[in-house]
């Protein structure tokens, strides 16, 4: 055969793009045929008649939004003693620290595409014209609105039409654009000074108190501090270490404000001393020793063993305390459950030295933290506040969501493991747990663990409302968690089990190393939804006696003297508050959802 | 029906150790029967492909020896131990067996030498950095060393067939099980899949095949196994196979592809 030279196929021109703009798209898309064109008049009609009530009922005469202005504080963190307050401050900034490292840890520096920023810039130009045409309010109001938001929006287009295509912003600018945003707010825009002093409601204008600029100030410095901090440390230590660093910080540092900086315990060194730190040590140093001896290969019987009889012990302490027959500190009938249960997973991690080193060193650094926690917890509080819980409002509802979440989760995980276990007896009992608490409304939850379940205590123990609260709900949670995680497990196709065993791996390892990723990736959307009703369901705790975010709203603001009857504005408050986060939290799902559906398939 | 289980068999070849004796398998899904009492040796070395229609029981038999599917009576013998309910025994043959499936089974959310690496470390307990050489070493044979970074769903089918095979003998197993490798392939690629297992051959590991490539079969198989229904038809040397078949169901078969 003799060689054939093909020429190079030519590439004919792509068709001219239909035009497009926003004439063409409305034809297209809203009067594309009569009865198209009578709905979209018709659902005009209808937004147009609801937004301008609604914003009606905004500016009308009896909204005294200053209810709002001078409350903040107590909507934030009601009651939290004024002289303490540089603890709720020192919280805030350890926050926004966190969340500047964070977001380098992880990588989460996207550039801003400039076209972005000027489309929304323009929607927010007619959104504060459509607001100007709706809202009924005086004509040079009126007039002033609608020209501030074609204002707003003609600079916007001219804008984009002066930049170059495709031109991005980095990530810090947005930062540096939010802290300038928050610094006009506090120290340009005129609120007015509105604050309560000793009793007495005093109503000042100008701008916002020195006590509210000074720290604000303080919490951009630390956002962006910590933002090009963390740059320069990610140069120098490896991003493996830093996000290792700030998962443990985001499980454990939160606790840490909570309990030793906003309750300032009153701790009683010495017994600190003689008791709790010889005890943490017994337990890392000998717990750690006994790990690292069973993580050897070789050894994955004896610590299966060793493992049951650590759970046997820790079942029986607890059988024994309930008939009073032995009392013992109950972090150390907690300290034994853990220890058998890193006894009981050694097998499935055992490996090489370094492998068995980290194993070991895991468990110390897991003991040291619930040791310091739970004495931390235990210590009296040295706040007198009148309310039980020491915070309140969106403090409260913030902690509780985030707690609620982080630990109802691994519960959620090991019941749905277990629904779908081939074992009956992990089965039946966790369907019973699911299928029992997912028949009961929330309220009866808290209730049964507010009310009933301190009756039931021996003698000794006690039962705070926080804490009531909080594993009433974590186990209400948990049940949904375990639908949503099961969800995910079903949708894992048959191959990568079989894969897995072909492999050889264990049960545990498969679950834990195939299984378990895969699944959690596919429920993220589920996942996000149950956090959301988790933290707007916590305006439940009210009804238990906790002053959450919607209880201060609704009761405290609105028995105030110089707010009497401001219920309506105050909820409007407190809905925008709780949109605000519920729709960060699900656009941050979106962008991880991407992130993670990356090679993903 | 009489079967001889070392039908067809070279002198020398007979002269093995036996790597997988299977007696009288048999195996039902509910009331339909799979596996009919099925004889097998495969010899230390030996290339075995199992032929047959579609629904005769081959992806059955060879998953039976893995034990992803259990058998209801007879024996299986795997390297000397016997295939019984006790997870022990279960574990030890899995890790000495490696499978390679039709839908290559990678793991999506693992890179490649991740996915490579995991069993060595995990199962076998060998440190990482030794595993990750060797898993490299073995992504060079199997020819994509480039791609280890990447995951499973950046690669073409035939790239990830090869890193599944990469990764069963990242295990060191003495049996391969091949499940039908290339049928899940574009024809493009079933070559390079081929040329894979061709090398695996004469490396001499044990290996038994269930394909539908008539060419591998010839070049490299050292026996072929007909199964139809559950039953082993016909056993013997590619060549007494193709060219002078004693079954009349095994010369329907061959008229109808060939």
């Amino acid at each position: 055969m003799t060689d054939i030279t093909m020429p190079p196929p030519v590439d004919e021109l792509a068709p001219e793009p239909p035009p497009s703009g926003p004439v063409v798209w409305a034809r297209e898309n809203l009067f594309s045929s009569w009865g198209n064109a009578l709905q979209t008049f018709f659902f005009l009609f209808i937004s147009w008649q609801i937004l301008s009530w609604l914003l009606g009922k905004l500016v009308a005469e009896e909204r005294n939004w200053d209810a709002v202005l001078t409350n903040s504080r107590t909507f934030f963190t009601f009651n939290y003693p004024l002289e303490q307050f540089a603890r709720m401050w020192f919280s805030l900034g350890a926050l926004i620290v966190a969340v500047g490292i964070t977001l380098i840890a992880f990588g989460f520096e996207p550039r801003v595409r400039t076209s972005k920023i000027v489309q929304s810039t323009i929607g927010l130009g007619a959104a504060v014209a459509v607001i100007g045409v709706l809202t009924p309010v005086s004509g040079s109001w009126r007039l002033g609105l609608i020209a501030v938001g074609v204002a707003i929006g003609v600079v916007a287009w001219l804008a984009g039409r002066a930049l170059p295509d495709g031109q991005t912003l980095p990530f810090w600018s947005l930062l540096v654009g939010f802290a300038v945003f928050v610094m006009v707010l506090v120290w340009i825009v005129p609120w007015g000074q509105n604050e309560f002093l000793d009793g007495e409601y005093i109503d000042e204008p100008g701008t916002v108190n020195i006590t509210t600029k000074q720290p604000w100030t303080v919490m951009m410095g630390l956002l962006l501090g910590s933002f090009f901090g963390a740059r320069a440390l990610a140069r120098v230590v490896p991003r493996r270490i830093l996000q290792l660093a700030m998962i443990v910080w985001w499980v454990m540092g939160p606790a840490f404000l909570l309990f030793l900086v906003l309750r300032d315990p009153a701790f009683d060194w010495g017994y600190v001393l003689a008791v709790d730190i010889p005890i943490a040590l017994a337990f890392g140093l000998g717990g750690g020793a006994l790990l690292y001896w069973l993580t050897e290969p070789v050894r994955g019987e004896i610590a299966r063993i060793v493992g049951a009889l650590l759970l046997g012990t820790a079942a029986l302490t607890w059988i024994l305390a309930f008939f009073g027959v032995v009392s013992m500190l109950q972090k150390i009938r907690l300290s034994i459950l853990f220890l058998a249960l890193f006894a009981l997973a050694a097998a499935t991690f055992a490996g090489e030295r370094s492998v068995r080193l980290r194993y070991a060193g895991i468990w110390m650094g897991f003991v040291a933290l619930t040791h310091w926690l739970i004495t931390g917890i235990n210590t009296p509080s040295t706040l007198d506040i009148a309310a039980p819980p020491f915070i309140g409002g969106f403090a409260l509802t913030l902690t509780i969501a985030y707690y609620v979440m982080l630990a109802s989760f691994p519960i959620g995980a090991l019941m749905a493991l277990a629904r779908t276990s081939t074992l009956p007896i992990f089965r039946i009992l966790s369907t019973t747990y699911i299928e029992v608490v997912r028949g009961i409304p929330l309220i009866t939850v808290l209730f049964f663990f507010s009310i009933m379940v301190p009756l039931f205590l021996p003698g000794e123990m006690e039962l705070s409302e926080l804490a009531a609260i909080f594993i009433g709900y974590t186990l209400f949670s948990g049940a949904y968690m375990a639908e949503n995680i099961r969800g995910g497990l079903q949708s894992i196709r048959k191959g990568q089990f079989e894969a897995a065993d072909a492999l050889g791996l264990t049960t545990a390892q498969r679950t834990a190393f195939i299984v378990l990723p895969q699944a959690l990736r596919v429920s993220i959307p589920n996942l996000v939804g149950q956090a959301i009703a988790t933290f707007k369901e916590t305006s439940l705790i009210a009804i238990v006696g906790g002053f959450d975010l919607l209880r201060v709203g609704n009761q405290t603001v609105a028995s105030q003297p110089a707010f009497l009857g401001q219920s309506l504005t105050a909820l409007f408050f407190v809905s925008f508050v709780y949109w605000v986060f519920a729709y960060s939290m699900s656009r941050a799902s979106r962008s991880l959802e991407e992130k993670l559906g990356v090679g993903s398939r | 029906m009489s079967k001889v289980i070392d039908a067809g068999m070279s002198d020398e070849l007979a002269a093995r150790e036996d790597m997988i004796v299977c007696r009288g398998v048999k195996k039902w899904f509910g009331d339909f029967q799979a596996l009919r009492g099925v004889d097998l040796t495969v010899k230390d070395r030996e290339v075995m492909v199992v032929l047959g229609p579609s629904g005769s029981g081959k992806s059955t038999l060879i998953r039976c020896i893995n034990r992803l599917e259990v058998h209801q009576e007879g024996d299986i013998i795997v390297d000397g131990v016997e295939l019984s309910n006790d997870v022990r025994n279960i574990d030890k043959i899995r890790s000495e067996v490696g499978m390679v499936f039709q839908q290559f089974n990678l793991f999506p959310h693992l890179t490649v030498l991740d996915n490579v690496t995991l069993a060595p470390i995990w199962v076998r307990k060998r440190p990482k950095a030794e595993a990750e050489a060797t898993a490299m070493q073995l992504l060079e044979r199997v020819g994509i060393p480039e791609q280890a970074a990447k995951f499973p769903g950046q690669l073409s089918g035939g790239q990830q067939q090869r890193v599944a095979i990469a990764r069963s003998l990242a295990m060191e197993p003495k049996i391969m099980l091949f499940d039908e490798p290339t049928s899940a392939l574009d024809p493009e690629m079933i070559s390079e899949v081929l040329d894979v297992m061709k090398g695996l051959a004469q490396s001499g590991m044990t290996m038994v095949c269930v394909t539908h490539e008539m060419g591998f079969a010839r070049e490299v198989a050292d026996r072929i196994v007909f199964m139809e229904s559950g039953d082993v038809v016909e056993i013997g040397t590619p060549e007494h196979f193709f060219t002078n078949p004693t079954e009349d169901r095994t010369k329907l078969f061959l008229s109808q592809i060939l």
